[in-house]
């Protein structure tokens, strides 16, 4: 199908099947791997658009069934789409809606028709098709736009999970029939089929057929097995074509975009990074810490000495302590580092794909976390060595 | 360090133009031309702002402190820290003004004895002596404080009450000053009593303050009865000294207040719109050809849904980051869905608002159209507050 991107592999590490990447959207360029903050209804967590554009934010989330209720779809595309309506100049990316309304929604049910589910404006009954996911995100206008899929939970087993995901390419075919922007924006299929290897692999083969200008491993992040879960996404990048960025949905922990940049995904969103903040935890490279504590009333430290965002530049732990959920600055000061933290991150590990030492940067940062091989998680021990890293002891 | 205050055009009625200099060290000095404001803090912070959003609004070169705010725990925490509240506040350009009690505040449980005061914090009642506040700022080295008050909160006090209250504030202010190295502005009190109010500034006028807090937390009243019930203790400042004012926030209060001799006012009233989603829209230059027959509003309210698909700024020709940037449909939306994007950018915008507004004031001082601007401000914002103004000496005289 038509695609509104061009993707380029600037680099591979030579041990991992980790690759840097340069995306070109229509509003401009991403390096990958990418760390996307989701700015779930048109705002990103108290942050301004100048703020993102100052961490190097090239694209951010919007959540298509929040946006949908407010403003909603028509005054949307009055007011000329997402990226005019947050005054965000840079790539936005759009869920189907359909996961949201599964997961917020206690009354959604799925027919082959599309998901079923109760309004939370006035209880009626109202259903969201593939052609209705399509044409909401076509008046909300990201760059990127995911598919309807059919979701069930990971930890779902038997033949549920299989009528999933057949229905999801039935409705990968729905969705590219409808859509109506393919020039300016680029629909990507959701890979399903839970954590069978065969589903998995048949859903691949059927998707790839569609040619759709990228592709997202879905159905994981659900409480699964994180050992089940690292295979999964590894079968995937393997079997999808190279010439395609990958995007890992819902994935934002620190180990996990290390580990799954190794297996050799370009894409990540997750809410947690700003989620969190707004508990009062800052993220950091040896961990989180909630600041909240009154161990830090009395701490002088930045939130991380080598962070050099507004942030860690200009205020103490104790003085973010004073605040941490008693002022909504103190939520936009631990935000503003928690993204800063996530695009370092991902800038780090770009970094040393290029200069080709992204196996000893994993086994530093590891280190860092965890302090040592005894607090290694076993499945990223497992993952890494699949990708032949041995961590450091 | 130095603090001084010179007028720069005084009128024959109270009306003047001051400023106020701050000499920090030979590569730092902070000029604050009066009238003009303070920015109001809680735990530090000017509320919503983070420091980057702060510096976007060009016209604020000064902060209000409040201790109330640090002393769950005492001594605070933060007295440990080795440099100075400026920079734990990140406040190093501003000119950092401490007082004990939070001005945004109407009322305030109290009990208060001949040794402390007593501030209600998130975490309870906590006491303040004279000793252990000059203690704190003797830390902290903010660049002026207001000496410890004995602050009334009863409805009606007795006339012993307001007398004490006037006394125990002189002998605390006695306290602050006998203290070297920080400025100290003396605190008047008299509460609702003419004569204690006039005992209260004729004291603290012979003292060797650098200036004066007058408080106009009187939670009834109309701008009028504040300003003259401040009007007994302002008739017996000297001149040369500057005068700082709280609970005047509205422009009628500024308006009024200026024309009285007040310098220094605080912008708890553009948190308090901020957080009840209005923006600013009244201004002191009115176009000749507004139609004052038809009352004009001084704020819009962004959680109207009339706003929903209203493409324009905040407020046209406004120069702030919210005007260039975002419209009233996304702020009204930002509201909506509780997103606390829609403070940061409604408190922007008052705030820059504001300060500007503090602008055109002094700018009308200096070129002698303010009582004509004033006049022209309530006709079109207000019938009833133009004859309460017309019934006044002070502006229409
Ligand atoms: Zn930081
Ligand atoms: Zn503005």
């Amino acid at each position: 199908m038509k695609s509104a991107l061009t993707w380029k592999i600037i680099a591979k590490c030579s041990t991992t099947k980790a690759r840097v990447g340069k995306l070109t959207l229509p509003h401009g360029p991403v390096d990958t791997p990418v760390f996307m903050p989701v700015g779930t209804q048109g705002t990103l967590k108290g942050l301004t658009t100048k703020q993102l554009e100052e961490l190097n934010c090239q694209i951010m989330l919007n959540n298509t069934y929040h946006l949908g209720l407010s403003p909603g779809q028509e005054l949307i595309e009055e007011l000329g789409g997402s990226h005019k309506f947050q005054n965000w100049n840079r790539n936005l990316l759009t869920d189907s809606g359909g996961f949201q309304m599964v997961s917020l929604l206690k009354l959604a049910r799925i027919t082959e028709e599309g998901v079923e589910f109760q309004s939370p404006r006035d209880g009626s009954i109202m259903l969201l098709t593939p052609e209705h996911s399509m044409s909401l995100q076509n008046s909300i206008g990201a760059d990127i736009i995911m598919q309807l899929d059919d979701v069930v939970s990971s930890l779902t087993t038997g033949p549920r999970v299989e009528e999933a995901m057949h229905r999801s390419i039935r409705w990968l075919d729905r969705c590219i029939n409808s859509h109506k922007k393919p020039e300016t924006q680029n629909l990507f299929a959701i890979i399903q089929g839970g954590l069978d290897i065969d589903l998995r692999k048949k859903c691949i083969e059927e998707m790839v057929k569609r040619d759709t200008p990228g592709y997202a491993i879905g159905g994981l992040s659900g409480g699964e097995e994180k050992d089940v879960f690292w295979r999964i996404v590894s079968l995937s990048t393997d079997l999808l074509p190279k010439s395609k960025p990958i995007y890992c949905m819902g994935v934002g922990y620190a180990e996990d975009l290390v580990v799954c940049s190794a297996l050799g995904v370009d894409m990540y969103d997750c809410v947690f990074p700003t989620r969190t903040a707004r508990f009062g935890n800052a993220i950091t490279s040896k961990g989180s810490l909630n600041l909240k504590s009154t161990k830090f009333a009395q701490d002088f430290e930045p939130i991380e000495k080598d962070c050099n965002c507004l942030t860690c530049k200009k205020y103490t732990r104790a003085y973010i302590h004073m605040h941490a959920t008693r002022e909504t600055v103190g939520c936009h000061l631990i935000t503003l580092h928690n993204v800063s933290y996530q695009l370092r991150l991902m800038n780090s590990i770009r970094q040393a794909i290029l200069n080709d030492n992204f196996p000893s940067f994993i086994q530093q940062f590891f280190k860092e976390l965890f302090g040592g091989k005894d607090n290694y998680p076993i499945w990223a021990v497992n993952a890494l060595k699949s990708v032949n890293i041995e961590l450091l002891p | 360090m130095s603090l001084s205050f010179n007028l720069l055009k005084t009128s024959e009625k109270s009306l003047r133009l001051g400023r106020l200099t701050l000499i920090k060290n030979q590569e730092q000095n902070i000029l604050l031309d009066t009238p003009n404001c303070l920015a109001y803090t809680s735990r530090g912070c000017v509320p919503h702002l983070t420091p980057d959003n702060l510096q976007a609004i060009p016209l604020i070169d000064a902060v209000s402190v409040t201790l109330e705010h640090f002393i769950d725990i005492q001594p605070p925490p933060s007295t440990q820290f080795p440099g100075g509240i400026h920079k734990f506040l990140n406040f190093e350009g501003y000119l950092v003004f401490f007082d004990v009690r939070d001005s945004g505040k109407l009322k305030s449980v109290s009990y208060n004895t001949d040794k402390y005061v007593s501030i209600y914090t998130c975490h309870g009642v906590r006491q303040i002596t004279s000793d252990s506040y000059i203690k704190y700022m003797n830390i902290y080295k903010p660049d002026i404080f207001a000496s410890l008050a004995d602050k009334i909160t009863d409805e009606t006090p007795s006339l012993k009450r307001i007398k004490k209250s006037v006394d125990r504030t002189l002998k605390w202010l006695d306290n602050a000053l006998s203290n070297e190295g920080i400025q100290v502005f003396g605190v008047l009190t008299g509460h609702n009593n003419q004569e204690e109010r006039i005992r209260s500034a004729q004291e603290t006028a012979k003292r060797n303050v650098a200036g004066f807090v007058l408080n106009g937390n009187f939670l009834e009243n109309t701008s009028r009865e504040r300003i003259n019930m401040l009007k007994s203790s302002l008739d017996h400042l000297p001149s040369t000294k500057p005068r700082l004012a709280y609970g005047l926030g509205t422009p009628e209060d500024i308006i009024l207040g200026v024309s009285e001799g007040i310098d220094l006012f605080d912008t708890a009233y553009s948190v308090k719109m901020t957080d009840a989603g209005h923006a600013f829209i009244f201004s002191l230059d009115l176009k000749n050809d507004l139609d004052s027959s038809k009352q004009q509003q001084q704020t819009i309210n962004l959680w109207d849904t009339n706003f929903r698909n209203d493409v324009q700024p905040l407020l046209i020709g406004c120069q702030c980051y919210s005007c260039q940037n975002h419209t009233r449909a996304y702020i009204h939306h930002l509201l909506n869905a509780h997103e606390m994007l829609a403070t940061v950018l409604l408190m922007s915008h008052n705030l820059y608002h504001y300060t500007n507004f503090f602008k055109t004031i002094r700018e009308s001082i200096n070129q002698n159209t303010f009582f004509q601007k004033a006049e022209q401000f309530f006709k079109v914002y207000g019938e009833q507050k133009m004859e309460e103004t017309k019934n006044s000496t002070i502006i229409y005289n």
